[in-house]
């Protein structure tokens, strides 16, 4: 467990030396220059444009760093041999992956926490209104970043750092598709057509079960069972993702 | 039978570059050992196999065959890994972590107790002269700061076995003296060293024992005395009126001169060549005993003048 948590921490620690943090200052302007900027433009409730925005906006950044790192993730590693030194000492393969893995997920929570915070306070100073749920929609993007993390180390050990960046990325956007993906199957009339979209559709996980932006927003009620299948379907997911990485990796050559 | 520290046995290695790329195989059928507390060289030129011997040896590769113990373990063994401290060919460090960060970080992965930990780091910074630099962000080190800090690393654990892949390349004379001077303490203090190199001057004066490794193979192995000794049997013929080339005897080198020219011999063949040279009408102005080195036994192998 130490060998994991050093790798991790050295992971976060390099990560938080290579400015990644500073995209939640990013997040920032976007949030409190969109936020004033709807709120002219928009007639109704200024706050529900600032909670959609500020979700969507949280979940596109955090995106932006687990892409981002996972293209540097494990390369950076091997490419600079640092990796050399790791493997040599008391540590599996697997171990380091975890550890690797864990680093990426530790700069995502710590960078969703600092914008959902301040998401929290912006809802606060516009409407003098504390919404806890805020927060539980901060921790379900947490979830769902950590699957994406998952497919970005399993990338990150199948391929070359900026096809794995590209196919993170597909994950996302393909992920939030999913229930179109379904519909689109069945009005294809092509079965070739079908079959590769079927097949996008159950490939690529369905990172729509860990959106519940709309319900926040509006205030609707969230069936707890849609969260805890939402949250097992993430382990799951994490769990088959770090499994084939460390298949592929167990036996890797590093030159 | 001497305690065996490690242990090389059969090692073959083919690498596959691509689908279109002929595969390379670089070691074939490599076997050492290395008995505790002695200075064991593994010399050789590059590309005979060292680097890839020792990414083997750490488990940063798999052989395809053979077997590998370290202190009579597995070499995957996790307490066989406990016990050896590696420095890779070059320094690789992070640059974003100063010395201390980088020895905390390899300590913790080494699973030392914390407790002791920041002591044992001041002391190997102060074993390899990098104490005043322990704070610095090594991305600004020099390389011979580098390879100091590299090596600082390899010895936080207190190993029992030290694998080094060329651990005096690119470094100034004092450099090099420095980190020689830091072998030899640590085997003077009972730790077992391996180390690779292409230097042989570093080999002749730290090893106590050489395996030469030439085409992924060990093609001789011994104390350098002792294989000084096999060499000394070599003769060198100074002669006129015949080139070297012209020669029919084997010979071990040679070199054609304008007036006169050499050529050196294995005991086997001074008589062949003696006989030759008269028999061809050259003029032998002298036949001596050759003191043969390390350079002259590599290169020999190397050459394929002998398997």
């Amino acid at each position: 467990m130490r060998a994991i948590a050093a790798i991790a921490a050295n992971t976060f620690r390099e990560a938080v030396r290579d400015r990644m943090l500073y995209l939640f200052v990013g997040f920032a302007v976007v949030l409190l220059v969109g936020s004033k900027l709807f709120g002219m433009l928009t007639v109704g409730d200024q706050t529900k444009i600032i909670k959609d925005l500020g979700l969507v906006s949280i979940e596109f950044f955090s995106m932006l760093i687990a892409v981002m790192m996972g293209l540097l993730l494990i390369s950076r590693e091997v490419d600079s041999r640092t990796v050399f030194n790791i493997l040599a000492k008391p540590v599996r393969r697997w171990q380091f992956l975890l550890g690797k893995y864990l680093g990426l997920v530790a700069v995502v929570a710590v960078n969703l926490a600092l914008m959902t915070l301040l998401l929290v306070a912006v809802v606060w100073l516009y409407q003098h209104e504390f919404d806890p749920m805020l927060l539980f929609a901060g921790a379900m993007t947490l979830v769902e970043m950590a699957v994406l993390a998952a497919f970005a180390t399993l990338f990150a050990v199948l391929t070359r750092p900026i096809l794995g960046s590209l196919m993170t990325l597909g994950v996302f956007v393909i992920g939030h598709m999913s229930e179109d993906l379904w519909l689109l199957t069945r009005q294809l009339r092509g079965a070739f057509a079908r079959a590769v979209i079927a097949a996008a559709y159950y490939l690529v996980p369905n990172l729509e079960r860990f959106n519940f932006h709309t319900e926040i927003v509006h205030k609707l009620p969230i069936p707890i069972s849609a969260v805890l299948w939402a949250l097992a379907y993430a382990l799951l997911l994490i769990i088959l993702a770090l499994v084939l990485a460390d298949l592929r990796f167990r036996r890797k050559d590093l030159l | 039978m001497a305690d065996i520290q490690l242990e090389v046995r059969d090692l073959h290695k083919t690498y596959h570059p691509g689908l279109f790329e002929k595969d390379v195989e670089v070691l074939k059928g490599l076997s050492f050992e290395v008995r505790r507390g002695e200075v064991f060289g593994f010399l050789g030129p590059n590309g005979a196999g060292k680097t890839t011997t020792i990414k083997a040896i750490t488990e940063i590769i798999m052989p395809d065959a053979g077997s590998i113990t370290i202190c009579g373990l597995p070499h995957t063994d996790l307490e066989a890994k406990r016990r050896i401290g590696f420095m890779t060919e070059s320094p690789y460090v992070y640059r974003h972590l100063s010395g201390t960060e980088f020895l905390r970080f390899c300590g913790e992965l080494l699973g030392m107790p914390r407790a002791g930990l920041g002591r044992r780091i001041e002391a190997v910074l102060d074993e390899v002269g990098m104490s005043a630099h322990a704070d610095r962000k090594m991305g600004t080190f020099s390389k011979g700061m580098l390879q100091r800090t590299a090596l600082a690393q390899a010895l936080v654990g207190e190993p029992e076995l030290l694998i080094l892949d060329e651990p005096l390349s690119g470094l100034d004379p004092v450099g090099r003296r420095d980190v020689r001077d830091i072998i030899l303490g640590q085997a003077a203090a009972g730790v077992t060293v391996f180390f690779s190199s292409h230097i042989i001057p570093d080999v002749e004066t730290i090893c106590d024992r050489v395996a030469i490794v030439v085409e992924g193979e060990v093609r001789a192995c011994g104390t350098v005395a002792g294989l000084m000794t096999d060499e000394a049997v070599i003769s060198e013929a100074t002669f006129t009126g015949l080139q070297p080339a012209e020669l029919q005897t084997p010979l071990v080198s040679s070199h054609a001169g304008s007036d006169a020219s050499w050529a050196r011999v294995a005991a086997a063949h001074r008589d062949q060549l003696i006989r030759e040279l008269a028999d061809r009408g050259a003029r032998l102005v002298s036949l001596n005993p050759v003191r043969g080195n390390l350079e002259d036994l590599l290169m020999r192998h190397f050459e394929g003048g002998e398997s």
